[in-house]
């Protein structure tokens, strides 16, 4: 039961999301207005609708947080009137399930870069899937789908997984972190020192 | 919806609101198995009805909202008429290359954003997020705790919106010059985000405090302040979309003018 997401947990990853949810409206006209120039050039900064997910599940660190985190960024958007509508909560939900299987995978034990950048990918591939029906990209010229699938994973490795990564050891330096992540061994250790 | 432009309320936003939701995310399903362009320029039409004359807002700001629609179509359309798969050639420059097919699928994709765009003003235009989030409890036993959440996190934006507005104002007043390219937008995320975030973070956490204090963790069988059910709206709502769908299928039959009528094979 230790790991169940207390109100504390759930409002702060709401809390989260609804900020980056602002960002991804502000996402918006910028992805658009790359995608004008045609060659998936606006792919390299999709990764940044992925990232609710892999910053609140580092902060919080339980099961369900990366998965609640993307839902509560894409209901955000949705309730700003972002521009996507009603596909932004299928998005918010298929992306947030891939960070999350990542996570479970490593048991939401392993806090290191490359299982963010494992969670770029999950994320990655959730959208794509969703892209297939969405966007019939399987329908696109086959280099032109490499590229997309290219930039759209070398921009999601880099924002979801690298800036995520240093935005949350930018945040431990301000000490908010402790407030919300669980208990371990060595908080319990360091109390046994203070005992004594 | 969208901060607070009081309008007049319309029989839409009697609607019960997370039957208003399901019913459009079933509607975003249902649309993207259909792949007859005819439907969706009918659908597009039958939309437009509903959003100038059902949503109660003067016509003024319903012409702003949808003015980044162009930019949308445009952006779904480019891609995929100038690199998509097709046999009838139109047009060859390089790598460029618009075929009738990869061209006719451009518009209906481009169609299909348009149509999920109008959908989500539909729904936000004519749904209070309270109301919303009531409803959720009340009808869709949606556990509170994650219910209020929400609430609270929206009711924390403005505050959010206003530390922004000082800390553009602190960073320009220490004469901060961000580089450009990679580096620089990086350091603009995390000179933005990180005290954004902080801050966010430890209001988060009291105010949570302060809601498990008064038990806003408790059950679905909690009361509420206000209440939200059933009506005649909603039987009406389900109709209006189920006739419009009918009329759609219909026309899509009957009346057919493009010479591409399915977009993918």
């Amino acid at each position: 039961m230790k790991n169940k997401l207390t109100l504390t947990d759930i409002l702060v990853t709401v809390v989260i999301a609804v900020v980056f949810s602002v960002i991804y409206k502000i996402w918006g006209p910028l992805y658009n207005t790359l995608s004008i120039f045609g060659l998936h050039i606006d792919q390299l900064v999709y990764g940044m609708w992925f990232m609710a997910a892999t910053v609140a599940f580092l902060i919080i660190r339980k099961p369900g947080v990366a998965l609640l985190a993307e839902l509560a960024a894409a209901q955000g958007e949705f309730l700003f009137g972002g521009q996507w509508g009603i596909s932004l909560l299928l998005y918010g939900l298929v992306q947030g399930l891939g960070c999350e299987l990542i996570f479970a995978l490593f048991r939401y034990k392993n806090y290191q870069i490359f299982v963010l950048c494992l969670a770029a990918i999950g994320a990655t591939i959730g959208s794509l899937w969703l892209d297939i029906y969405y966007g019939y990209i399987t329908e696109l010229v086959w280099w032109n789908l490499a590229l997309l699938i290219l930039f759209r994973t070398a921009g999601a490795i880099v924002i979801t997984g690298f800036f995520a990564y240093y935005l949350v050891k930018a945040l431990e330096k301000t000490g908010v972190t402790n407030l919300v992540r669980p208990v371990n061994e060595t908080h319990y250790k360091a109390l046994d020192e203070e005992a004594r | 919806m969208f901060l607070d432009f009081s309008n007049k309320s319309t029989w839409l936003n009697q609607v019960n609101p997370s039957f208003k939701l399901l019913l459009f995310v079933f509607l975003f399903v249902g649309l993207l198995f259909i792949d007859n362009i005819h439907f969706y320029l009918y659908f597009t039409i039958g939309l437009l009805i509903i959003y100038f004359l059902m949503t109660g807002f003067p016509i003024k700001w319903l012409l702003i909202f949808i003015s980044p629609f162009f930019i949308i179509f445009l952006s779904s359309f480019i891609s995929m008429a100038l690199f998509g798969e097709g046999e009838t050639l139109w047009y060859r420059f390089g790598m460029i290359h618009i075929t009738q097919e990869s061209f006719f699928r451009g518009i209906h994709l481009g169609l299909r954003g348009i149509i999920f765009g109008f959908l989500g003003l539909i729904f936000a235009l004519t749904t209070k997020p309270v109301m919303f989030f009531y409803s959720t409890m009340q009808q869709y036993r949606l556990k509170p705790k994650l219910a209020y959440s929400f609430m609270a996190a929206i009711r924390l934006l403005p505050m959010v919106a206003e530390e922004v507005y000082v800390l553009k104002q602190a960073l320009k007043v220490r004469g901060v010059i961000f580089p450009k390219g990679i580096s620089g937008f990086y350091q603009r995320l995390k000179y933005y985000s990180v005290p954004i975030l902080a801050q966010s973070i430890r209001r988060a956490h009291r105010i949570a405090i302060a809601m498990e204090a008064k038990q806003f963790d408790g059950n679905a069988k909690r009361t509420y302040y206000y209440q939200s059910g059933y009506s005649y709206h909603d039987i009406w709502f389900c109709l209006l979309l189920l006739g419009g769908i009918m009329i759609c299928f219909f026309l899509q039959n009957n009346f057919t003018f493009l010479p591409v009528e399915r977009v993918i094979n």
